[in-house]
């Protein structure tokens, strides 16, 4: 196989590429829901240049072909031509455009180079998805096999294979880990929290990004023992868990396959609710995939385990012993939960409750920067340089302002990306960690309540009177600036 | 001759350029609003977020607060677009001629605002026109359609302004008149064609890429169906 591209990918059929990719993307504009999105898209662009200013993977890279526009215009082109009238009549007078060898490979490479992290939907006049149009131009090149091999590897053991996870962790493998981490939180804080497996009728059935078993063991005792402290019901399953759904990257037909594996798992263990880990686009795919792609009964809420932690917190049923964290702290907002506004407010609530000198990034929460690592790029580590150095830059600039000894990203892919781009940019002083690895050390454990948190008149954590309200509003947080919505 | 010419563009010409601009922006508005019904009819998920979409409609819709990301940018666009809107709507002349053909009139702009909206329109479009000449990254991006509509959308505010200040006209009235009235078709014309098509669909947007996102439950089965990969491993 010819090296082409900057990622590996698998020996494809390299034939009549420009007419599988047609069909392809025929295919996909029928079936979908992208066609008559692009067709106004390609009516409307106005070519404002004003993307260029927010996207900060153009920002690092100075190539005029990394803005977001002229990403968006490959497939646009593609669509006029082949896909409108006036496209096809005119490429028979002037003989125009054709969709070669040549055009394929290097869209590749440009919508790889995107981490589809969507801020400049944000601040498109015109209202344009580059985020979207990108999501669907990779399904198209997916379905002729351009797909970076970390993900399709991954994605085969998770659904072909007999682990049925993306880092291909057998059973026997968690269940060992799970005690050891059981072990663990006894060891340290003389609490007999436990890692519950398969137990039928459980309210959350957890899925967190499963590589956290392997690099994250603070952040899942962290999990555990918020269960540990409110006494809810809780289960992996035993035999589905993992939350990683590499399909939002780059195929809809895995998003939708990983999606009702999840699912089916929920329902195997009469269980109630999807709860998702610290992981940005397991939380999205998730979110946003069940009520798409579940077609049965009664479609099972999906919910982060942030969200559910603010809300316990909240409710006054988990009580936390103050700011027990000395350092400074800073918070990383994962553009899959902070984009939309979904998850923006509750992770800074709780780690101003713990921490002494909380500081934010600026730009911050649906304004965030990227990671430098997302769209999936985190997992090819053979672009590990263009992923630090050119995409992670900002993001490093912006952890060398705030002075933090703590980031707290709460997203597997957001933590690996961060570890490594604070390596390659000379940030040693500083520490990635998730919110629940700094929560562990608040929680106020049922057995030894007397020793703080809730008080006499009964306070939740946040000063509020613990009755549940859980409306963001109400929340002394500082007004949300951003650009959707300023 | 002249007189001919002129009572063509007024009369014939600017009937079928107004009438192809409306019925051309219907059509977009009606496929597009199709599009969208029917994506969310085939989609699992019916649930549409209105108010997060009509917030950021509406904070599209009138972008003050928008201007701040990119000052010179932003300003420079915003008045190009009201002098665009303003000016032919409210135009004294512009509202005789709607009463003459309509009956309906409206209170129209004095002279000297009218004249002060049109410079300052005149203005941002070259100044738009600048910046995208001027930096490599507007050149990059432009196609032949983005330098000409900036240039075309400043005839008819040139010429008209021309046409209504003799004593700085060297082309004369009617020959100012002619080029005014025959740009302005133009525009009419091409406005489905190009991407000024915008003046319909940007209202849109917000919504139609939010529909998008919410998907045919077996999209993905039927396009693995389609291209004869159901039975294909991963």
């Amino acid at each position: 196989m010819a090296v082409k591209y900057s990622f590996y990918v698998e020996p494809f059929e390299e034939t009549g590429r420009p007419r599988r990719f047609l069909e392809a993307m025929a295919a996909i504009l029928k079936h979908s829901n992208y066609g008559f999105l692009l067709d106004i898209y390609s009516k409307i662009r106005t070519r404002c240049t004003r993307c260029r200013v927010d996207c900060q993977i153009f920002q690092a890279s100075d190539d005029p072909r990394d803005i977001p526009c002229a990403r968006s215009e490959l497939i646009m082109k593609i669509y006029r031509r082949y896909f409108t009238p006036a496209g096809r009549m005119s490429a028979r007078f002037f003989n125009g455009f054709r969709l070669t060898d040549a055009f394929i490979d290097d869209m590749a490479e440009r919508l790889y180079n995107c981490t589809a992290c969507r801020r400049c939907k944000v601040t498109c006049p015109m209202g344009i998805d580059h985020g979207l149009v990108t999501h669907m131009s990779r399904w198209i090149l997916a379905e002729i096999d351009i797909i970076p091999k970390a993900l399709v590897v991954a994605t085969r053991e998770q659904i072909d294979g007999d682990t049925k996870n993306t880092s291909a962790i057998p059973i026997a493998a968690l269940k060992d880990t799970c005690e050891f981490l059981e072990e663990e939180l006894m060891e340290i804080y003389n609490v007999p929290v436990k890692f519950p497996i398969d137990v039928e009728g459980a309210d959350y059935v957890f899925f967190p990004a499963v590589s956290d078993y392997l690099l994250e063991p603070d952040t899942l005792m962290g999990n555990a023992a918020v269960f540990h402290a409110t006494g809810d019901s809780w289960t992996i399953g035993g035999k589905y868990y993992d939350g990683i759904n590499y399909g939002l990257f780059y195929s809809d037909r895995m998003w939708d396959r990983i999606v009702n594996m999840e699912v089916d798992e929920v329902k195997r263990l009469k269980g109630k609710n999807i709860l998702i880990g610290e992981c940005g686009h397991a939380s999205r795919s998730a979110k946003v995939g069940v009520p798409n792609f579940y077609t049965g009964e009664a479609p099972p809420p999906v919910i982060n385990i942030m969200e559910y932690t603010y809300r316990v917190i909240k409710e006054g049923r988990l009580e936390l012993k103050g700011q027990v964290i000395e350092e400074r702290v800073t918070y990383h907002d994962p553009c899959n939960i902070a984009r939309s506004g979904w998850i923006v407010d509750q992770p800074r609530e709780i780690l101003r409750a713990i921490c002494k000198d909380y500081v934010d990034m600026y730009p911050r929460g649906k304004d965030n920067y990227c990671c430098g690592g997302g769209g999936g790029s985190v997992s090819i580590d053979e672009i590990r340089k263009y992923r630090t150095l050119t995409t992670g830059e900002t993001k490093a600039r912006q952890i060398r302002e705030t002075g933090a000894k703590y980031v707290v990203a709460p997203c597997a892919n957001c933590k690996k990306q961060l570890k490594e781009v604070c390596e390659d940019h000379g940030l040693d002083e500083v520490e990635i960690v998730g919110l629940h690895d700094l929560l562990l050390k608040a929680i106020v454990f049922p057995e030894t309540a007397d020793r703080g948190g809730r008080d006499q008149e009964g306070k939740d954590a946040f000063g509020g009177n613990g009755d549940g309200e859980i409306e963001g509003a109400s929340l002394p947080a500082p007004a949300e600036k951003t650009l959707l919505e300023e | 001759m002249i007189d001919k010419w002129l009572e063509l563009a007024k009369g014939p010409i600017f009937q079928f350029a107004f009438l192809f601009m409306v019925l051309g922006l219907a059509r977009h508005l009606v496929l597009a609003m199709i599009g969208t019904f029917q994506a969310i009819r085939r989609a699992n998920d019916r649930k549409i977020p209105i108010k997060t979409v009509m917030k950021a409609t509406a904070g599209w819709l009138v972008p003050v607060k928008k201007m701040r990301h990119n000052a010179l940018f932003g300003v420079t666009s915003i008045i190009m677009h009201v002098g665009m809107i303003i000016v032919p709507v409210f135009l004294f002349s512009h509202v005789a001629l709607w009463k003459a053909s309509i009956g309906i009139g409206w209170p129209g702009l004095g002279l000297g605002l009218s004249d002060a909206l049109t410079l300052l329109t005149v203005a941002a479009l070259f100044a738009l026109l600048a910046m995208r000449v001027i930096s490599r990254d507007g050149r990059a991006l432009s196609r032949f359609e983005d330098y000409a509509l900036l240039i075309l959308l400043a005839v008819p505010f040139v010429s008209g302004y021309l046409a209504l200040h003799p004593a700085m006209n060297p082309f004369g009235y009617k020959g100012s008149l002619l080029v005014h009235v025959l740009s302005g078709d133009l525009i009419l014309f091409l406005m489905p064609l190009t991407k000024l098509s915008h003046v319909v669909l940007m209202p849109g947007t917000q919504l139609f890429a939010e529909v998008a996102w919410h998907f045919p439950a077996n999209s993905g089965r039927n396009v693995a169906i389609a291209l004869h990969k159901e039975e294909e491993q991963v």
